[in-house]
């Protein structure tokens, strides 16, 4: 105790106490993560991760690998930028994966050109379709995802039933629907323009802004308030007048639209719409924000945490690529480090609780 | 005359019983391209076909779904049976419930662990999956050859679902391909899965040239690995003349990256001659006929000197 005491109950203001930021426990856990596979890449393969050996590249960084890390997990970032807000909003979302997979045959339908190699296109969704505005898929794109969030939304906020359950409905549906559009058969073959949209590092620029946006919008405004204030504790944010109904169907609906934006951008990337796209992408997405220190139980974490969290999955990937490891045993370590981060992450916790 | 009466008595019977004709199919999962064209080309060839009715059903790649599926039509009384298999080694149990029926049975495109035990009555149509890794190999090695690359050539191999029967077959083609005389100078770089997907192939191809290892072909085991892998070679500005890519399927979005120069070697698997070949089969062991218990549709080598002949078969 120190001498002179002030404050309500005696409690100092002590920096020593401060507790750190928990995105630096992630951003610590990437460190940790790089370091582990630099450190087997100049063992096994006398190579490195990050930097240019060798002098392959000319520059100081493998920059090829470094851009690959981030854009083979932009798009699921996307989605996890909606999991973010829907997770410290305390509820849950396995739809997204579907909800990607008929967007993006929806909106591929509307993206389709005339001809190809000189050629009418074989692959043609409506006859006399073809050649729109790179706006239009877009925007049937995303209305499909509105439509998906908010429904999502008003199931868990109006009939009460948990979003566990009324986002496995969605999930199932949606991914019915998927396959209904063509029954079952690939969409290709897109415009120039809407090819643009995930063209190169697009997805990337694209995830970028939206995370900025998002932890702009979380931190500073009334809707970021509210949705932590909901996680955290549903009743008292009811009594301080929040219309609690009313914006858990605004953050579904959000996770919704952003889960349409990456079906575009990933359809595009591609070049193609199949019913079976973005299988599993949900879990990968709640994957990344719980490595971001995101807290299941609702009302803690960040959007720059889950950024974090993608970046770790992202050096996962191209550090077992990079290290040649046999693709039978990628999955089974993916796992490991996936409960490993979060263990780590709740035992900083919990110790930094203790020191209070 | 009255004999002429008697024989149009009976053929307007037999043609009943043939109007009475129900067969069960069970895919194992339905958003799966090339089991489209091979769902399609089955119900096709049963629209095509006077009085015979067919339901199929989505097992979702679940196995105790697909035999629940085989039970139902059992229990439903349908003439004959087709079941894709979710897991090729989980088809004695269907083989038994068919059998203990007397129900015709036929597995169609993936190959059943008790192929060689099968009863009469059941049957078996694919394509022989060692043909197509070996059809695709061969040519890219023939390609690097003429290139000139014959002293020493590298290549990455892409594989699809570990877990799956031609993922395995194809990548084993390709090694044994590799391990002849003739194409032995080609050196294996790497070998990664990106189950069949193009995306996950975008992603492994741009992590390969991340590490800027120097190599001359890409041996995917299908299509949209390969078109994937394509997508990020372009994407990273390398000259699509210097390295041989293969696939297997000859999709519709092959065949025209194969047209813009890209692609150079597939390999066409008659998906729509399987589905049709499973309806023969199927009908012909209803009706108490003899059918060859393996019948197998041959692959065919697809390259930019044939692919007019393709170009509108999936």
């Amino acid at each position: 105790m120190s001498k002179n005491q002030h404050g309500i109950g005696g409690l100092t203001f002590d920096s020593k106490k401060k507790a750190r930021a928990p995105e630096w426990n992630v951003f610590f856990a990437l460190l940790l993560i790089v370091v582990i596979f630099e450190g087997l890449g100049q063992a096994l393969m006398g190579q490195s991760l990050l930097f240019d050996t060798g002098d392959r590249f000319g520059t100081i960084f493998n920059e090829a690998r470094l851009k690959i890390i981030i854009l083979q997990v932009a798009i699921i970032g996307i989605i996890a930028l909606g999991s973010t807000q829907v997770i410290i909003l305390g509820g849950i979302d396995l739809s997204p994966g579907s909800v990607v997979g008929v967007t993006a045959m929806v909106a591929m339908s509307f993206a389709q050109v005339g001809e190809i190699n000189g050629m009418a296109n074989p692959k043609l969704m409506f006859e006399g379709i073809y050649n729109l505005p790179v706006i239009l898929p877009v925007l049937v794109g995303l209305c499909v995802g509105i439509l998906a969030g908010a429904v999502n939304g008003a199931l868990i906020a109006y009939t009460k039933i948990p979003p566990f359950i009324a986002t496995l409905g969605m999930m199932v549906t949606a991914r019915g629907a998927a396959k209904w559009w063509s029954k079952g058969q690939p969409i290709s073959f897109p415009t120039d323009g809407y090819a643009a949209l995930g063209k190169g590092m697009m997805p990337v620029v694209i995830f970028i802004l939206l995370a900025i946006l998002f932890h702009l919008i979380l931190k500073y405004t009334v809707y970021g308030k509210h949705t932590y204030a909901i996680g955290s504790n549903e009743q008292a944010s009811r009594m301080s007048g929040i219309k609690v109904e009313r914006h858990k169907m605004l953050v579904y609906t959000i996770a919704g639209a952003l889960a349409a934006l990456a079906a575009v951008v990933l359809s595009s990337k591609n070049l193609t719409a199949q019913a079976g796209m973005g299988v599993m992408y949900e879990l990968d997405a709640i994957a990344m924000v719980v490595i971001g220190g995101v807290s299941l139980t609702g009302g803690r974490g960040s959007i720059l945490g889950t950024v974090l969290g993608a970046l770790i999955f992202g050096v996962i990937i191209s550090g077992f690529t990079f290290l040649k490891l046999d693709a039978y045993y990628q999955e089974m370590v993916k796992g490991v480090i996936i409960v490993g981060a979060v263990v780590l992450d709740q035992f900083r916790q919990q110790r930094a609780a203790s020191r209070m | 005359m009255k004999k002429t009466f008697l024989a149009a008595g009976l053929l307007s019977l037999l043609s009943t019983t043939a109007m009475a004709q129900t067969v069960g199919v069970s895919m194992a999962l339905f958003d799966d391209n090339f089991l489209t064209v091979l769902r399609n080309g089955l119900i096709e060839k049963a629209d095509a076909m006077e009085g015979v009715e067919i339901q199929v059903e989505d097992a979702q790649n679940d196995v105790a779904k697909q035999l629940d599926q085989i039970n139902n039509f059992v229990a439903s009384g349908v003439d004959a049976i087709i079941v894709n298999p979710v897991d090729t080694s989980a088809t004695q149990a269907m083989t038994a419930a068919a059998e203990a029926a007397g129900v015709p049975l036929v597995y169609v495109n993936r190959q059943p662990i008790n192929v060689d035990t099968l009863p009469d009555n059941q049957a078996f149509v694919a394509s022989n999956e060692v043909e197509s890794g070996t059809l695709e190999t061969f040519e890219i090695c023939k390609n690097l050859r003429a290139a000139g690359k014959g002293a020493g050539a590298r290549a990455y191999i892409m594989m699809g679902e570990l877990s799956n029967q031609a993922a395995v077959q194809r990548t084993k083609d390709i090694e044994d391909v590799l391990a002849t005389d003739m194409c032995s100078f080609i050196e294996v770089v790497d070998q990664q899965t990106a189950l069949w997907s193009r995306d996950e192939a975008q992603n492994l191809m741009t992590n390969w040239l991340s590490s800027g290892e120097p190599f001359d072909a890409l041996i995917a085991n299908n299509d949209e690995m390969a078109i994937g892998a394509l997508q990020a070679m372009k994407a990273a500005g390398i000259d699509m003349d210097s390295v041989e890519v293969g696939g297997v399927d000859a999709t519709a979005d092959a065949l025209a990256a194969m047209a813009a120069g890209e692609l150079d070697v597939t390999v066409f698997q008659n998906a729509a001659g399987q589905g049709a070949g499973a309806l023969d089969a199927a009908l012909k062991l209803a009706a108490g006929e003899d059918v060859d218990q393996k019948v197998y549709i041959p692959f065919e080598l697809v390259t930019p000197a044939n692919l007019a002949d393709y170009t509108t078969k999936n």
